[in-house]
């Protein structure tokens, strides 16, 4: 658990953060300004105005009642900055090594969580910005940190790069079972990543829950209009060229058929997206539908995101709940509420591997 | 060619620059980078003070290091009686082109600790790195051009120096007698084909020294951007 009870004098106003965030990853949401770097910097120990108390599990960075701070380098925070950060004088390898406290074998683990081999004797002048953001994560997981603190770390990349690089942030979470706060401004990342949000505005802590309960306060809601994606992790089982599919086991050993995508091998792991939009919802069990994927599952959450409404669907015998966006039409027609069953549905061309 | 003599003071002065130059890395990083973090009152007053050797003659320099370090001053008494002589020894050549090349050195090394990304140093810090640490794996390496160049204007600096070097020791063939003075000294005395030749040889060595440090600069640069 995280303890953030703090005051930071800002240029425009005063950042006051007062939160528990649980051991997993936390986004950091709001307006530019509202002092979301801020806050990452005070715990990393990086802004020496900071007041108050900051914990995590049972080391305490700040106490200012106990006039106790924890410098920097003792607090094994990993920070990964908007732009990522390297040393221009390293080599991919010398930045990773650069903090490498647990010894090599951690560095080891982090280049092959991150995939970064072939980078090593690249200088950071040399690399692109999702091998750099690559990089600068394998260089603060190397020192073992107890926290990452990651700004943005897709902010600033293309969409295409930021579908190569969120598998890793996935991957990050579920094998280090580090605590992660978040930066970001996109509700997507927000919801693929985060069990926990934090919603700052103007120095303030607006808002703080699970991410979908979250999305109908006026800060989410209007970037929830830009579209929610659910993003599952899995593994290759099957080709199937005749039938023009490939069959993916996601992770609580759901069956996904997808268009035929070969260049995958049977076995790798993937990461897949779903649109919220493009998931139809029934309720009765469906019969006689195109439509390759259909689960049972169950309404846990429903919350009005904008013009729309998102479900939150736990389908049975599998792990993370699904965000399913329907029209309050829908709603009533259907008479959804916590606890209606229903059929989800996915066409197979609805499902993208990223 | 040189004569044994004039080899010899050849030899001399590129001694006199080197340990010069060497002698001054620590106190002049440490102070520029001092002044570089410094934001506090009276900071350019005390650029201003550090610059001052660059715009004074440097008899005037020279001047104020003889009283400083003659047997008459508290200084020069209290090193006299621990046996250190200064004024009229090599001792006193060295100390004049450090006063005369520190500001160099200083502005140069300032300059381009201030233009490194503060970010970098915190990001060093939350690596695990103590603030003596960070400052020689990151900010020293980032700042070495500016360090470098600093550090081979102050050595051309010491090559060439006369005013100071002539007033706190004198121009004593064989003990303080270098190139600069030498030069002068053989003008003085109707020698001026030797002075030429002298003067040559300074040119080639300022020469040598710059054009190692420009190759090797674009050298490391290369390297940084494969």
């Amino acid at each position: 658990m995280i303890e953030l009870s703090f005051e930071l004098p800002l240029a425009t106003a005063e950042l006051r953060v007062e939160a528990e965030l649980p051991a997993a990853v936390t986004a950091v949401m709001g307006p530019s300004g509202a002092g979301k770097t801020s806050l990452l910097e005070a715990i990393a120990g990086l802004r020496r105005k900071a007041r108050g108390r900051i914990a995590c599990h049972d080391v305490v960075f700040l106490d200012s009642a106990r006039h106790l701070r924890l410098a920097p380098e003792r607090r094994r925070v990993g920070y990964v900055p908007q732009d990522a950060g390297l040393f221009p004088h390293l080599t991919a390898l010398g930045n990773v090594r650069f903090g490498a406290r647990a010894g090599t074998r951690q560095a080891e683990t982090a280049i092959e969580t991150l995939e970064i081999g072939p980078l090593l004797a690249r200088y950071p002048a040399s690399l692109s910005g999702g091998e750099k953001q690559r990089v600068a994560l394998a260089r603060a997981l190397a020192t073992a940190p107890r926290m990452l603190l990651l700004d943005e770390p897709l902010a600033a990349l293309d969409v295409e790069l930021k579908e190569r690089v969120l598998p890793y942030l996935m991957r990050i979470r579920d094998e280090w079972k580090v605590p992660i706060l978040y930066v970001t401004h996109n509700v997507g990342e927000a919801l693929a990543l985060a069990g926990h949000v934090l919603f700052l505005r103007a120095g303030r802590v607006e808002a703080q829950g699970a991410p979908l309960d979250l999305l109908s306060s006026p800060g989410l809601s209007a970037e929830a209009e830009a579209g929610i994606e659910n993003l599952l992790r899995g593994r290759v089982a099957a080709h199937d060229p005749a039938g023009g599919i490939t069959r993916i086991e996601l992770d609580g050993k759901l069956a996904l058929s997808v268009p035929l995508a070969e260049s995958r091998p049977a076995g790798s792991a993937v990461t897949v997206a779903i649109r919220a939009e493009d998931v139809l919802v029934s309720t009765a069990p469906v019969k006689g539908l195109s439509a390759r994927n259909v689960y049972e599952a169950r309404v846990e959450g429903l919350e009005r995101t904008g013009v729309d409404v998102t479900l939150r669907c736990a389908i049975t015998g599998s792990g993370r709940p699904w965000l399913v966006r329907v029209t309050p039409a829908a709603v009533e027609a259907l008479g959804l509420a916590v606890g209606t069953t229903v059929w989800l549905a996915v066409k197979s061309h609805s499902v993208r591997i990223v | 060619m040189l004569t044994a003599d004039e080899a010899g003071v050849v030899l001399f002065t590129l001694e006199v620059a080197a340990l010069t130059t060497l002698l001054l890395l620590p106190p002049g990083l440490a102070s520029a980078f001092a002044l570089a973090r410094y934001r506090g009152p009276g900071k350019s007053a005390l650029e201003t003070l550090l610059s001052l050797p660059l715009i004074l003659p440097p008899t005037a320099v020279g001047l104020a290091l003889l009283e400083a370090f003659s047997r008459g001053s508290a200084l020069g008494g209290w090193l006299a009686g621990r046996g250190i002589e200064v004024v009229f020894t090599w001792k006193a050549v060295v100390l004049a082109t450090a006063v005369m090349s520190f500001p160099l050195l200083v502005r140069s090394a300032r300059t381009a600790f201030e233009e490194i990304d503060p970010r970098l140093v915190g990001l060093a810090r939350t690596l695990g790195c103590s603030p003596a640490a960070t400052f020689f794996r990151v900010t020293l390496p980032l700042a070495w051009r500016g360090v470098l160049a600093g550090a081979v204007l102050a050595f051309a600096r010491a090559l060439g120096e006369f005013g100071a070097t002539v007033m706190v020791a004198g121009n004593i063939p064989g003990r303080t007698r270098t190139l600069a003075l030498a030069i002068f000294h053989d003008s003085q005395v109707g020698r001026d084909d030797r002075a030429a030749v002298l003067a040559g040889v300074t040119a080639v060595l300022a020469f040598a020294a710059l054009w190692t440090t420009e190759w090797l600069s674009r050298r490391l640069e290369r390297r940084a951007e494969e």
